[in-house]
């Protein structure tokens, strides 16, 4: 997307109202002015029907911040609002709740008003003081499990919320904060008048407890456009229109349009696309994998329709290598920046992308999503697939190769090393298998261990590997991967002798690389700064690094893909986005 | 001894009557036979990935040119993209016929009774295009191959596995079967904690602990241990349940009496008893190890890339995608079906034919 | 028969904590932790991460956590879910009802076909509708179960049919009991009780086939035969009894497939019984719930194990326990 466009419009989005009021010209008819973005909308639908979907697993608790769990999430999302969101078709903030915001000029002190006559679905209003609950008793209560305390504290000190009236408060961080609306967006609004009894701060235990999935349904009330109604256990979830749901069309008709929600629960990918196509569902997401089976029914005409378009949150795989492999060869190569080079050149992305994507997948970026905000073009980077040139840097680092074939370390032994992946996921086996092909001609033996995918990051963090194939999902903001990409940070698996020790929050800096020192000093510093320009040349020069120090190897960017039932109603793709929401949906007469 | 009272003779004649049997028999002979050779009659190599040839269905060959019989050949495909649905089609190249050569000597070379040699049955020239009898895979290799050489795996995983677990389980059932007392108690409580724990867990846990360097040998070892090991403890548990009973048959206990060893009652009159039960059990479980194995490689602890097993296999097809764009990788599943068919075939016949007492 | 009983139970209390001690190691052995999984989310920090570990006892050493989890136990508390923040117990609860209904089902239907078509196989050796019978049978045991759900499921829906995992359309799910949805259940019913069902009855069906043919050649059938009783009576009074007997012992070791057997069939029919649970449990690796699945799973075990030795003892006159 267009940088200069996204600093004009921050610029007028920080200061005024979100959106230009002439977009809403319409929207005065029945009950109320039009309030959510006019770009969800082809045409403005009808009311009824039933809405299902499908749910990889059963939630866990109906209590956001007790759990992560994003089957729970998806559910909760309808329920509950938050001050903003990204809007999907530009990625720009869009307010929710809030209705506007400004930012001070020394960049510290946040002001958001928050829209009038929003009332919770048991019918009490909704006011600045849920606001000031959720965030400073739950969101960043360090003793819940899902609390946000990392994202709303800046330079070690937590960010302070005041009151100014009842749909206005302030948000004070003792040093510029860059991404405060972002740290903003993560948490949807709790209401204080049902859960301020279960002391969240005094009893994080017994806080954590409340709202489980056997709580009555009326009890967890939301402002969002659904309400819970039932829960089968590990069947189904049944929501409901919300009665006061705030939220209205461009006609001003009251949303969502359809009149209940089923979430069916089903863990098998296999049988979900067996059930959308069997018509029980409406919505099913697939990958690049499934595209062409499905893409096949549409075009032989079935009533289905498959999207396409560019996303920021899919999860772009990546190769590490552990700098501290116990075996002293082999952690001495993969520190060597020669050697890794020569690995990228065998990587070859083309073929990932062509025939492991179907070509739902776009070159990488090293940490931000391409085409987004943040992103710097490292693309050329990245090199052509030469199988020649691995070589040929192999045999400049002395690695040559015996008579079987296969290279040899400085010690005489074979270079082998694992590559740990996870074998139930289709496009991680692929990708190993075209790797281990491919550096197999260059005498390289890859040795593939398949683990389960819910083991890879634990496996990662705990050092149990020697390289692996990991995915992170890219955010928004970059400050809110700085946990991943700062060295010490405690997703930087691959050097974990920078770990600060236990109690300290200090990385070890004399074990690092030059260029991860300065990766280091660039999180700190753009983590202070408000000027979204400043911090967008520095976040630049983290990327220019990583793609040419290569802490990592980034594979391919994968699109994201969706299907839905023709007879859905303002689910369509725009400007290579994939557009819809629960809300706008609707059936088709 | 007359050649017809001999009752080997005698059970290879009632093995006879039964067709099933018999064809189960020469099924699993030629299996057997084809896996021993499967480098040699594999046209390709089994690893080797042809990026332009991803998910070719299978070559269809040819015997006739304009009417007359010729060398069989095949066509060459030519691969075509749908820009849309991204969906690979093949469509043959009628001005490319590839000739089937017969006894070439090309590729990289295989083991075979300890030489090296890259002799085959028959192929293409390399240099003449490609040769996929049963189609290829995600990568474009060439799933006959592939098959072929995967059969060396599941067709002997089950074999040492039943052999391991029956000796544990038929030696530990029957001593606690038999002998009874704190025995018995010591070994029932063995098998209980063993069968109580359910397979999954272990399974996910083993998984995780054995080492990625380890060559494919020895991962296919850790495999049959790990089955035989889980195998053994209800085997055990049914042979004791069997030998409660026969201690307590008239003839056992007019052995007893009369002071025969133990060794000589469990192996004059326990065991002839037992062997029907025994057989039918083997063959049931070999049939066990096989799909046992394909679990395994579910869960990622099988056979490892870029080697093969009929399972491993098999795992490419568990999908839609698969069951209605590319069909032939279900082949592997075809090959389970008819072994694990035979072996319960052929186990039927056996039973049958060592039934001494059946005169019928 | 009293004292064996009383011994017995006494005999599975230290089995039962030896079990224990090995559920306990089993998840102990496991890399990495419930904790270690949260850390992908960019909200969590080290801090809260530590808070937990304090609140669950996961920074005590190994046998403090052992000892209070079986101190637990003896009080009948099976400690709390990581993930669903509520006790264990009332999680597995919730499933019990289906998962006990469907085993039940299974089995019922598996023994009710089996048991007649073993004896019909044996009695027609070599017949042709003997040879088709075991051909049909042996299919189930020559496909993994979840390739045969896979299958079923797409030929379901290539013939048009709509009914392609769960028990329930998604309209009856939390619908009241009616006529309807208990036809529509009926019409969902049929992929699992195939798909958990076939591998057993071929089982069942090869067992019964093999033990009437070995009691059919026993020297007492001969005898009763010479003695001229009527072959109904032959059969069914003397040879069936007796080829049942064996049965009796695998259907004890039947019992705890309740929990476990059908995980991945389950999985892939979406089915609301334990087996996804556990799996769910394990990858999480929310300790207490495994480890109180996997001790209720040797308990019925022993239970199982228990009736199937005491049945025994009921239907054949010649097992004497001292």
């Amino acid at each position: 997307m267009n940088r200069r466009r996204f600093l004009r419009q921050t610029a007028l989005g920080l200061g005024a109202g979100v959106l230009a009021p002439g977009l809403w010209a319409r929207g005065l008819a029945q009950g109320g002015a039009a309030n959510v973005p006019a770009n969800l909308f082809q045409e403005i639908g009808r009311r009824g029907g039933t809405l299902t979907l499908p749910l990889g697993s059963t939630p866990q608790s109906w209590n956001y911040f007790a759990v992560i769990d994003n089957f729970a999430y998806t559910v909760l999302n309808n329920v509950f609002d938050r001050l903003m969101q990204l809007d999907q078709v530009s990625f720009e903030l869009v307010g929710v709740l809030a209705e506007s915001w400004s930012i001070s000029r020394d960049a510290r002190t946040t002001t958001v008003k928050l829209r009038s006559g929003i009332k919770w679905s048991d019918g009490t209003p909704f006011t600045a003081d849920d606001v000031l609950f959720t965030f400073t008793e739950v969101a960043s209560n360090t003793n819940l499990r899902a609390n946000q305390a990392a994202t709303l504290t800046v330079a070690g000190v937590p960010l302070r919320f005041e009151k100014v009236d009842d749909l206005t408060f302030r948000v004070i961080s003792s040093k510029p904060y860059g991404a405060v609306l972002q740290a903003l967006t993560f948490s949807p609004i709790l209401p204080r008048h049902k859960l301020a009894q279960f002391k969240p701060r005094e009893d994080p235990g017994g806080f954590s407890r409340v709202w489980a999935t056997n709580t009555d349904p009326k009890e967890i009330v939301g402002t969002g456009p659904f309400i819970l109604q039932s829960y089968v256990p590990d069947q189904k979830v049944t929501l409901v229109r919300n009665p006061n749901s705030w939220r209205r069309d461009p006609q001003g008709n009251q949303l969502p349009y359809f009149d209940k929600l089923e979430y069916l629960i089903i863990r098998d990918p296999n049988v979900q696309i067996a059930q959308f196509r069997a018509g029980n569902l409406d919505q099913v997401p697939i990958t690049g994998a499934q595209f062409p089976e499905l893409k096949r029914l549409e075009v032989g005409g079935a009533k289905i329709r498959v999207l396409s378009g560019s996303t920021i949150y899919t999860s772009p795989p990546h190769w590490g290598f552990n700098f501290d492999v116990p075996n002293p060869e082999l952690r001495e190569l993969f520190r060597n920046l020669t050697f890794r080079k020569a690995m990228q050149f065998a990587v070859n992305r083309k073929r990932i992308i062509e025939d492991v994507y179907n070509g739902l997948a776009v070159l990488p970026g090293h940490g931000v999503a391409p085409g987004t905000f943040w992103y710097y073009d490292t693309r050329s980077y990245l090199g052509e697939f030469s199988l020649e040139r691995a070589a040929g840097l192999l045999d400049s680092l002395g690695l040559r190769r015996g008579s079987d074939g296969q290279r040899r370390l400085p010690s005489g032994r074979v270079l082998e090393f694992a590559f740990t992946y996870a074998s139930d996921s289709a496009p991680f086996a692929a990708i190993a298998a075209i790797l281990q092909n491919d550096l197999r001609q260059i005498g390289v033996k890859l040795n593939l261990q398949g683990i389960q995918q819910g083991t890879l990051l634990a496996t990662a963090t705990g050092g149990n590997f020697e390289s692996i194939l990991m995915a992170y999902g890219d955010q928004p903001d970059p400050q809110l991967r700085k946990d991943i990409w700062q060295p010490g940070g405690q997703l930087n698996y691959w050097h974990r002798s920078v770990w600060p020790d236990r109690g300290s929050s200090e990385p070890k800096f004399d074990q690092m690389f030059p260029w991860e020192k300065n990766i280091w000093e660039i999180f700190r510093q753009a983590e202070q700064l408000g000027d979204q320009n400043e911090r967008k040349r520095l976040y630049d020069r983290w990327q220019l690094l990583s793609a040419q120090n290569l802490p990592v190897i980034m594979i391919a960017k994968p699109t994201a893909v969706a299907a839905g039932h023709a007879r859905l109603g303002n689910f369509f793709a725009r400007d290579n986005r994939i557009i819809f929401t629960n809300f706008s949906m609707f059936e088709k007469a | 001894m007359d050649k017809r009272n001999n009752p080997l003779y005698l059970a290879w004649r009632r093995f006879l009557r039964s067709k099933p049997g018999v064809i189960s028999g020469i099924v699993l002979l030629v299996l057997y036979l084809v896996a021993f050779l499967a480098g040699f009659l594999a046209p390709n190599n089994l690893t080797v990935q042809h990026p332009d040839a991803v998910y070719q269905p299978p070559q269809r060959v040819y015997f006739f040119r304009d009417g007359r019989p010729v060398r069989p050949y095949v066509y060459q495909l030519k691969r075509e993209r749908d820009p849309v649905t991204f969906i690979s089609t093949y469509r043959e190249d009628r001005t490319r016929p590839t000739p089937i050569r017969f006894l070439i000597a090309q590729g990289e070379p295989y083991r075979f009774l300890g030489f090296k040699t890259n002799w085959h049955l028959f192929g293409v020239a390399e240099s003449e295009g490609y040769f996929f009898p049963l189609g290829t895979d995600q990568f474009g290799r060439c799933l006959f191959s592939r098959i072929l050489v995967g059969s060396q795996v599941s067709l002997t995983v089950g074999v040492i596995g039943v052999l391991i677990s029956f000796a544990i389980g038929i030696l530990l059932g029957g001593i606690s079967g038999y002998f009874g007392g704190w025995v018995d108690t010591l070994i029932q409580r063995i098998t209980e904690v063993l069968l109580s724990i359910p397979r999954l867990p272990i399974l996910m846990a083993l998984s995780t602990v054995i080492p990625a360097s380890w060559p494919s040998t020895y991962v296919y070892l850790g495999i049959i241990a790990v089955l035989s090991f889980i195998g053994w403890a209800g085997l055990a548990r049914v042979v004791r349940g069997q030998v409660l009973a026969l201690r307590e048959v008239d003839y056992v206990t007019a052995a007893m009496a009369q002071g025969a060893s133990n060794l000589r009652i469990i192996l004059r009159h326990i065991v002839p008893n037992l062997s029907s039960y025994l057989i039918v059990t083997a063959t049931l479980a070999l049939p066990g190890y096989i799909i046992g194995e394909s679990a395994l490689s579910f869960l990622g602890l099988g056979i490892k890339e870029p080697m093969a097993s009929w399972g491993l296999l098999l795992k490419d097809a568990q999908n839609f995608q698969s069951l209605s764009l590319y069909p032939w990788l279900l082949t592997p599943g075809i090959l389970i079906f008819i072994s694990v068919l035979a072996y319960n075939f052929f186990g039927d016949a056996l039973r049958d034919a060592a039934d001494v007492r059946s005169r019928d | 028969m009293g004292v064996y009983l009383l011994r017995r139970v006494l005999v599975a209390i230290p089995t039962l904590w030896l079990i224990s001690v090995l559920v306990f190691a089993v998840i102990q052995l496991q890399p990495g932790g419930f904790l270690e999984n949260l850390l992908e989310d960019p909200r969590v920090s080290r801090e809260t991460i530590e808070n937990i570990r304090r609140q669950y006892l996961l920074d005590q050493p190994v046998w403090v956590q052992y000892l209070h989890w079986l101190g637990g136990i003896v009080r009948g508390d099976f400690g709390y879910s990581f993930l669903n923040s509520r006790p264990v117990s009332e999680l597995i609860w919730e499933r019990m009802g289906w998962t006990v209904f469907l085993a039940f089902l299974t089995i019922l239907v598996t023994w009710v076909i089996a048991i007649p078509l073993g004896i019909y196989t044996a009695l027609n050796r070599y017949g042709p509708s003997s040879t088709a019978l075991n051909f049909v049978g042996y299919f189930g045991l020559a496909t993994p179960d979840f390739l045969v759900a896979l299958l079923l499921i797409y030929w379901v829906l290539s013939t048009g049919g709509t009914n392609v995992g769960g028990l329930f359309s998604p309209q009856y799910i939390d619908a009241p009991w009616s006529w309807a949805k208990f036809q529509d259940m009926l019409a969902h019913l049929w992929i699992p009780l195939i798909v958990i069902g076939l591998d057993g009855t071929a089982t069942i069906m090869r067992q019964m086939r093999a033990n009437l043919l070995d009691v059919l050649s026993q020297d007492y059938i001969r005898t009763a035969r010479a003695k001229g009783l009527a072959e109904r009576v032959v059969l069914w009074k003397h040879a069936v009894r007796n080829a049942i007997n064996p049965l009796i012992s695998l259907a004890g070791l039947q019992l705890p497939t309740l929990i476990s057997s059908t995980i991945i069939a389950s999985i892939v029919l979406s089915l609301p019984t334990i087996g996804p649970f556990l799996y769910d449990s394990l990858l999480n690796k929310d300790q207490y719930v495994v480890m109180a699945l996997l001790m209720l799973s040797a308990l019925l075990l022993m239970v199982g194990n228990l009736l199937a030795d005491v049945l025994l003892a009921w239907v054949d006159p010649r097992i004497r326990y001292e």
